[in-house]
């Protein structure tokens, strides 16, 4: 079964931290790195998300993730190296193109960061499966009805595209061409539409009123069939995220008074 | 005491003129098996959704008359609370998947944790359930990998966790084929072996002569006929409401073997009474 996931099942600590402080470590990261915009630090914050990620396992995963970002990266790079506005010393050049200390030290500060970034969101969606970060959620007073939203859609997304696979595969037995020229792919889109749209259409109402027979509108305080497994490195992970930040507030501070 | 009451219900959709249920009143008791019959656009569903209350509830529209669910009236109740009393089971297996659940053993607690069952109970119940389902095997499968009537037999267990008396399914086979179709009406009949009180709608007329204690006759928003099944399948008009009669009445009807005015709708009871026919001449 195709799902919206990029879950990597493996058997590490990682992975069984609550998802919640998973989700605060992003945000922790990114508070650090705000608080103290050096390069040192986000160097710090970076070997500690790739040391989290070794543990976890998946440290071969999130290559895909940082490469996915890479031309964007590079252009950072390029263009910040030509043309920081607060370039001055001359690095090296490639031929007539001077890049700049300045302006290369700029962009390195981003592009660190931004692969920090991406590594604690590496470490969140590669480590815990979306159901049990949304249900992490709900529990936490997030509405049942959102939550079902967010990881239905996971689900039924690759469902309604093998809807499609199916109603295009149907037409073409029919003699409709779906392949082939541009101008035949667009033409055996608009016959696709119809049923497509009144598929799901019916297919959402018959949905919510299924739902309705399970009492999704009830009162009643809903209870979870899964315990929840908070250990006391989960309650203590909360605690040195706020000291984490805490610390690097003190430090600006102490710059700042210097 | 009468599980099911209808008086007088008239109902009509938002954009539709005409009453897609004209003055329908009708009785059930506890434990009762009721086929409902009649062709397309009959009003078939829509007087499923009405026991249920999803009409008017869901649909709005025009609305008369009443629904009561032991004495509960259900246009006037909320349907979480109606829904612990009865469920309801549609025709396409896919669409009562909730999607949010990555096994077939969550999928079922959906239901048991909108109500807010302790987590002990839960797990009887949704074992109970799978169990009586037959469908316990595949408690750690994803929902989405199950054949249709694996799925629709899933959907029942969703149903039956939350242990209503009353159990309504809307062409609960209309969309499987033979085997998992089979499947479904063998769980059906568990179910009615268990004291619940069914009501099916279904074109498979060999079904619906076997299991109903009685069937709902309807054409056109309209209750034709209320009656057992003999009595409704021995009727000489039921080609007008678009329905054929079990293929054993329509053989017996045509070397009119009957027994006291009425044809035989089993397989059983035909044998039966083909067997006397052929002593006597
Ligand atoms: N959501 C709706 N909105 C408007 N009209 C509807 C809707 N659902 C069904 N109808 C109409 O109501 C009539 C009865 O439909 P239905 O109850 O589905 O019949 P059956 O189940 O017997 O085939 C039909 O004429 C149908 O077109
Ligand atoms: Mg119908």
């Amino acid at each position: 079964m195709k799902s919206l996931s990029l879950y990597q099942e493996r058997d590490s600590i990682i992975h069984e931290i609550e998802p919640i402080n998973k989700l605060l470590y992003i945000l922790t990261t990114i508070l650090i790195m705000i608080i103290v915009p050096s390069i040192k630090c986000a160097v710090l914050c970076m070997i500690i998300s790739l040391m989290l990620l070794l543990k976890a396992n998946v440290i071969k995963k999130v290559l895909p993730i940082i490469n996915f970002s890479f031309i964007i990266l590079i252009s950072i790079i390029i263009i910040q190296g030509l043309f920081n506005i607060n370039n001055k010393t001359v690095l090296f050049n490639i031929g007539k193109i001077k890049f700049y200390k300045e302006g290369m030290m700029y962009s390195a500060l981003i592009v660190i960061r931004v692969i920090n970034i991406l590594c604690a969101f590496a470490l969140l969606v590669l480590t815990t499966k979306p159901s049990d970060l949304i249900e992490d959620l709900v529990r936490r007073g997030l509405s049942p009805k959102i939550g079902y939203v967010l990881s239905s859609v996971l689900q039924i997304i690759p469902q309604m595209t093998s809807t499609m696979g199916t109603i295009m595969d149907a037409q073409r037995s029919r003699g409709l061409e779906t392949e082939g020229k541009l101008i035949n792919r667009i033409k055996a889109f608009f016959p696709l539409i119809g049923p497509v749209v009144m598929n799901s259409l019916i297919a959402t109402r018959e949905r919510a009123m299924a739902l309705e027979i399970r009492a999704f509108s009830s009162k009643n305080k809903k209870t979870f069939l899964n315990e929840t497994k908070s250990t006391k490195l989960d309650s203590s992970l909360k605690y040195i995220f706020i000291a984490a930040v805490i610390l690097s507030i003190i430090w600006r501070a102490a710059i700042w008074t210097k | 005491m009468d599980k099911i009451v209808v008086e007088n219900l008239k109902y009509k959709y938002p954009l539709t003129d005409k009453l897609v249920l004209n003055d329908i009143s009708f009785k059930i008791e506890k434990g009762q098996f009721i086929g409902i019959i009649g062709q397309n656009g009959a009003g078939k569903s829509t007087l499923c959704q009405a026991i249920t209350g999803l009409v008017p509830l869901f649909f709005k529209g025009a609305y008369g008359g009443r629904v009561l669910v032991d004495g509960i009236e259900v246009a006037k109740s909320n349907i979480s609370d109606i829904s612990l009393k009865v469920g309801m089971v549609f025709q396409n297996p896919f669409t009562q998947v909730t999607g949010s659940k990555l096994t077939v053993y969550e999928e079922v607690a959906f239901g048991l944790e909108n109500i807010g069952l302790n987590r002990e109970e839960m797990k009887n119940r949704i074992d109970e359930a799978l169990n009586l389902l037959g469908i316990y095997r595949f408690k750690d499968r994803n929902p989405f990998d199950l054949s249709g009537g694996q799925m629709q037999r899933l959907a029942i267990a969703g149903i039956i966790a939350m242990q209503p008396d009353v159990i309504i399914l809307d062409e609960p086979t209309s969309q499987l084929d033979p085997q998992g179709s089979e499947e479904v009406f063998k769980a059906v009949w568990d179910l009615k072996k268990r004291g619940i009180t069914i009501i099916m709608v279904e074109h498979k007329m060999e079904k619906i002569a076997e299991y109903s204690d009685k069937v709902l006759l309807m054409h056109d928003g309209k209750v034709i006929d209320f009656d057992t099944p003999e009595k409704i399948f021995s009727r000489d008009d039921l080609m007008q409401y678009g329905v054929i009669e079990p293929a054993y009445t329509r053989i017996c009807k045509a070397f009119d073997i009957k027994d006291s005015g009425l044809y035989p709708v089993t397989l059983d009871r035909a044998c039966e009474m083909v067997v006397k026919y052929n002593e006597h001449n």
